[in-house]
């Protein structure tokens, strides 16, 4: 198996794997244990070869976790069979998912097939139990985005050099944290405020409209200066170099 | 009933009333004309009060019934909209309620049921003159809402929260002709968001709105269209206004209306940009009246470096500056990415229980919690009244003790002797429910998740919790005894709901041979064994069963 499986990639793939509901489960978590060197639940693993290798696949499933609710179906042993994934097994995940493992052996030691299998939080219908109002999706994709960012798991993090004429200290923006030219030019304007003097901030940005003593173009990657705003967003991103803020219309050239 | 003869009964014995030797006589004993019983019988709000008066006597019963304005209908399908018209003649504004709470987290499929319009067929002939309706959960069409504006003259407020089945030109029907509408309240509904025309359809006319909130809907309205509405409106004291409005609008907005008191932004998803804030909160201190405010602020990192919050830092602080604190409601930021490692911890609660003693209602989501600090939380704030605990993990213990968080919500349910509503999560073994059942006296609502170790857990909490009125399950291994064993409480209670339990069919026909007067109702899973009864609904009613049922609801 996999012996990254310390990356948390691993849940995600794990998920979809468990679809196959038969003994996939099983001999990955064999492989797992004993690929996984950096689990510090010596014991856990040990009881978990135990059990994988002591019972054969059916059982496995319904010992591992199972102990569902005989009307569960397909979802249940799915479920049930999430639990011996990767995410349980690896201690770089969060602390959480390794004491599941943890009490659900203890729970099978103690009163077997009662105890109740703790699924994996992101496979089970209506769990958590957060109405769709209360999400907050932008903000969770934002939390993300930042934090590939930070992780230099980079996908999409597109930051460019800003420089405005007469400040010899330039800044940088992350293009991918904005969606339009609204909201990066009022961005640029908070960066600078103070020097894109008299720049209101009501209505449309005054950098994109003209009407400021400065002038928003970019570099792109032809090298060209070109004016920022003429093609649509998406192009616009995939396009540009480097940002420049000039003073018009006496600076013609981006040099 | 010759009145006058009546009335000299008043004047003899106006001094005495003993309600005792009034119900004790089986011949009309009752001091009071029925004119002033109603009188003083249409003083009682609370519908629980109303309930005791009308079983005290049958004069009282109809006294009681002609003096109702409004009614509540728990469940709306405890109770048909006939029997209510034909009880209830001066009906002027109705709460109903429809769908099972689980069906927020899309466990109950849709076409369920819940359809408003039978009411209010029924309504338009028996009610013409209704001016309130408040639905949740319910089944709303567009069709529906363009009958109730048309058909109700004098019709008044609206509010919908979790409703679904309507777009946004059933909002056009109430906007354009509810003439003297106060009200219209949209809450976390599924609806078809088609634009925001429909606030431009409020005619010139209408001056009469109070409370406003569309806080929840996408698209953008009529700023223009806003502004006006909000300015000829001088009794809007509730304005609650969704993300595409932007500070300084908001601002705007708030110059025409002074007298408000609540004010609600929504999502808001601009930057906050210095000059506009100034002026925003010098506007503010003209509002005097302003009392809450609300909104999510959804700011660009430029402002906010920590974008998903309050994690346990901005919860200290909350703890050190806010000790009137009643109400808390931290949600997750992504719950359901398991790479989020930011968020809360069982200190960030700890912390505010500190500083904050009258909580009264906290809903909290966290990955991890231990028993030592809800204990401690439990002791910080006794008066909690609605306390629900979501570790998010299911069946994730005491992260330091590696325990079941039994002892967690046992200290809970022994300290807070007012508790009304719990939620419990984690690892929990059947000792939770033992403390529930005969620790927590006021309780009425208890939802349950993946807990519990046998049929006992049930059993426990059916035989204790003297004032249990909902019961929400979900896959935890309680079977046809623990279902069984509520057999004589589920007729003093609004609901039960166990979805992926032990429950059999056979259970579930056995209790509905027993108890002729719930409603047993099972919903059938496609794919699952057919002996199980993956979804079951038990309500009581005196409608008798469902004649909406859809195809996949079983009624025992």
């Amino acid at each position: 198996m996999d012996g990254t499986l310390g990356l948390l990639g691993g849940i995600h793939g794990g998920a979809d794997g468990g679809g196959g509901g038969d003994g996939g489960g099983v001999p990955s978590c064999g492989s797992i244990l004993t690929n996984s060197k950096e689990d510090d639940t010596m014991n856990d693993q040990d009881m978990l070869a135990e059990v994988s290798s002591s019972y054969p696949v059916d059982d496995d499933l319904e010992l591992g976790l199972g102990l569902r609710i005989g009307g569960g179906g397909s979802n249940a042993i799915q479920e049930g069979s999430r639990i011996l994934r990767p995410n349980s097994c690896s201690s770089s995940s969060s602390s959480s998912s390794v004491n599941i493992t943890n009490s659900s052996i203890a729970g099978f030691k103690k009163s077997a097939i009662d105890s109740v299998s703790p699924p994996n939080a992101a496979s089970v219908v209506g769990w958590p139990p957060i109405r769709r109002a209360h999400r907050m999706p932008i903000l969770a994709n934002r939390i993300k985005s930042e934090r590939k960012e930070y992780s230099s798991r980079a996908k999409s993090y597109l930051s460019v050099k800003v420089n405005m004429d007469g400040t010899l200290i330039g800044r940088k923006v992350d293009l991918n944290a904005h969606n339009s030219y609204e909201t990066l030019a009022r961005t640029l304007e908070n960066m600078f405020y103070g020097r894109l003097s008299n720049t209101e901030t009501i209505g449309r940005s005054r950098l994109l409209s003209g009407t400021s003593e400065f002038v928003l173009t970019y570099e792109d990657k032809d090298g060209d200066c070109m004016l920022v705003g003429d093609v649509p967003w998406q192009m616009f991103v995939s396009s540009v170099k480097r940002l420049r803020i000039l003073r018009s219309p006496k600076s013609r050239n981006c040099i | 009933m010759d009145p006058n003869q009546k009335r000299a009964k008043a004047v003899d014995r106006v001094d005495s009333v003993d309600t005792g030797a009034a119900s004790s006589e089986s011949t009309r004993m009752c001091p009071f004309p029925d004119e002033v019983l109603e009188r003083v019988l249409s003083l009682i709000g609370s519908h629980k009060d109303r309930s005791s008066v009308s079983l005290v006597c049958k004069d009282w019963y109809n006294a009681e019934r002609w003096s109702r304005r409004h009614v509540f209908i728990g469940n709306c399908y405890s109770v048909s909209p006939e029997i209510v018209a034909a009880r209830f003649p001066r009906i002027r504004s109705v709460t109903l309620k429809g769908k099972p709470r689980f069906s927020d987290f899309n466990l109950v499929p849709e076409d369920w049921g819940a359809d408003v319009h039978p009411w209010l067929s029924v309504f338009s002939t028996a009610y013409p003159f209704l001016e309130e309706l408040r639905l949740k959960r319910m089944a709303v069409s567009d069709e529906s809402l363009e009958f109730l504006a048309t058909n109700f003259q004098g019709f008044k407020a609206l509010s919908l929260l979790s409703c679904d089945g309507f777009s946004t030109d059933g909002l056009k029907a109430i906007a354009t002709n509810c003439k003297n509408l106060t009200e219209l309240d949209v809450q976390e509904n599924g609806i078809d968001d088609l634009g925001g025309h429909w606030l431009s359809c409020f005619p010139e006319s209408l001056s009469s709105l109070e409370i406003l909130n569309f806080a929840s809907l996408n698209s953008e309205v009529s700023f223009d269209a806003l502004e006006k509405l909000v300015s000829r409106c001088k009794s809007l004291r509730v304005l609650k206004v969704n993300r595409n409005v932007s500070l300084d609008q908001l601002q705007k907005l708030l110059l025409q209306a002074p007298q408000l008191m609540e004010l609600g932004t929504g999502t808001f998803m601009q930057e906050l940009v210095s000059g506009p804030v100034t002026e925003l909160k010098n506007t503010f201190s003209n509002c005097k009246h302003l009392v809450t405010l609300s909104g999510l602020w959804d700011a660009t990192p430029l402002y906010l470096p920590l974008l998903d919050t309050v994690g346990d830092k901005g919860l200290e602080a909350v703890g050190s500056c806010c000790p009137l604190l009643e109400e808390l409601r931290v949600f997750p930021a992504d719950p359901f990415d398991q790479e989020i490692f930011l968020g809360v911890t069982e200190s960030g609660f700890v912390s505010v229980s500190r500083g904050c003693p009258k909580l009264r209602y906290v809903l909290y989501f966290c990955r991890q919690m231990t028993n030592a600090a809800v204990a401690t939380i439990a002791q910080n704030c006794p008066d909690f009244t609605h306390f629900r605990l979501c570790i998010m993990n299911p069946g994730q213990p005491d992260y330091l003790t590696k325990e079941p968080m039994d002892e967690a919500f046992g200290a809970i349910v022994k300290t807070c002797t007012k508790l009304q509503r719990l939620a419990v999560s984690g690892l929990l073994t059947d000792r939770t429910f033992e403390y529930i059942g005969k620790y927590a006296k006021n309780l009425e609502t208890l939802s349950v998740a993946f807990a519990g170790s046998s049929d006992l857990g049930m059993e426990y909490v059916l035989g204790g919790c003297p004032k249990l009125r909902k019961l929400e399950i979900r896959d935890c291994p309680f079977g046809n005894a623990a279902l069984l064993s509520g057999l004589t409480k589920y007729e003093s209670m609004r609901s039960l709901w166990m979805s992926a339990c032990n429950v059999t069919m056979n259970g579930c026909r056995e209790l509905a041979k027993e108890k002729p007067r719930l409603n047993v109702e099972v919903m059938k899973d496609e794919g699952s064994d057919d002996s199980q009864a993956h979804k079951v609904y038990v309500y009581r009613t005196v409608a008798g069963p469902r004649r909406d049922a859809p195809p996949f609801v079983l009624t025992l």
